[in-house]
């Protein structure tokens, strides 16, 4: 009987003997296939972050827009109040030095 | 790689950064033999050599600017092909069971050669033996089954394994004797199961 430690040394020496003949250099096509979808991944990456960057400033100006329209009578009274700051504002408190 | 020492490797990386496809696809002419005997090497089953190559070499180009050249091309392209095989490997979670029965009659005796020691391993064998050696090679774990065979059947030094598998030196050892291990107790089960 074998020592079990000399057993898968004496295989992979075997194994080792044998020569691998197949050939070596890249099929037919190959390297233009690969060398243009490496290309092509790349520029789909690129084109796809633009065109959701526009998509998404697009989008936030016309939400800018119409949120902008559908305030306007809230901004525009704000805007009118402005002057007269009444005594129960605080900062307004805190700023009337003739007083 | 390819034998031709006159390719510019430096000159061809620089002309596929600025996105030349002829330079990308001399490029992949050029190391497609390193590749390929990887792959070859340590193919996991069921899988298309050719399909394999590929997924290689488009990781090659997409990772190319972390590429600084602290070590040679050839040896950080190898270590994507390493860790893309081995990828492959643990994507096939079952292995199957190791039987006497689903072994070529050539097999059978190289096994029964090295688990008897009656008669050497007949140098007209080494095919059988190699066969042989993968399917016990697919009896281990991906991790384990890479050691082993960078080891013994590419008999690298653990220094380069440690290189190409990006795995410390130790780890290297330790994977190494875990899998003769279970390549020992998978010989002793052969042994008492016997040839049918």
């Amino acid at each position: 009987m074998n020592s079990p430690d000399q057993k898968w040394p004496r295989l992979v020496s075997a194994a080792r003997r044998a020569e691998d003949v197949r050939d070596e250099t890249a099929p037919y096509g190959f390297s233009t296939r690969v060398a243009a979808l490496a290309f092509a991944r790349e520029r789909t990456g690129v084109s796809l972050l633009e065109r959701f960057a526009w998509r998404a400033l697009c989008v936030a100006g016309l939400l800018a827009v119409l949120s902008t329209a559908a305030n306007y009578s809230l901004f525009s009274s704000a805007v009118g109040e402005d002057d007269t700051l009444t005594d129960d504002n605080t900062v307004s408190a805190l700023l009337d030095f003739s007083s | 790689m390819s034998e031709d020492e006159s390719f510019d490797l430096v000159g061809c990386l620089a002309r596929v950064r600025e996105r030349d496809q002829a330079a990308a696809k001399a490029l992949v002419d050029h190391l497609y033999p390193l590749v390929i005997r990887i792959i070859r090497a340590h193919l996991p089953r069921r899988v298309a050599e050719e399909d394999l190559a590929q997924d290689i070499f488009l990781k090659m180009f997409t990772r190319l600017e972390q590429y600084q050249g602290a070590v040679p091309f050839p040896h950080w392209v190898s270590r994507i092909a390493v860790t893309t095989c081995i990828d492959q490997l643990r994507a096939q979670k079952r292995r199957p069971e190791f039987r006497w029965a689903d072994l070529s009659e050539n097999e059978a005796d190289v096994l029964d050669a090295v688990l008897t020691n009656e008669n050497d391993v007949e140098a007209g064998d080494a095919l059988a033996a190699r066969e042989l050696v993968h399917k016990l090679l697919d009896q281990l774990k991906p991790d384990d089954r890479m050691v082993v065979q960078l080891l013994d059947l590419e008999q690298k030094p653990i220094a380069e394994i440690s290189g190409i598998t990006g795995w410390s030196q130790s780890l290297v050892k330790v994977r190494a004797f875990r899998a003769r291990r279970k390549l020992q107790k998978l010989f002793k089960e052969l042994e008492r199961k016997e040839r049918p």
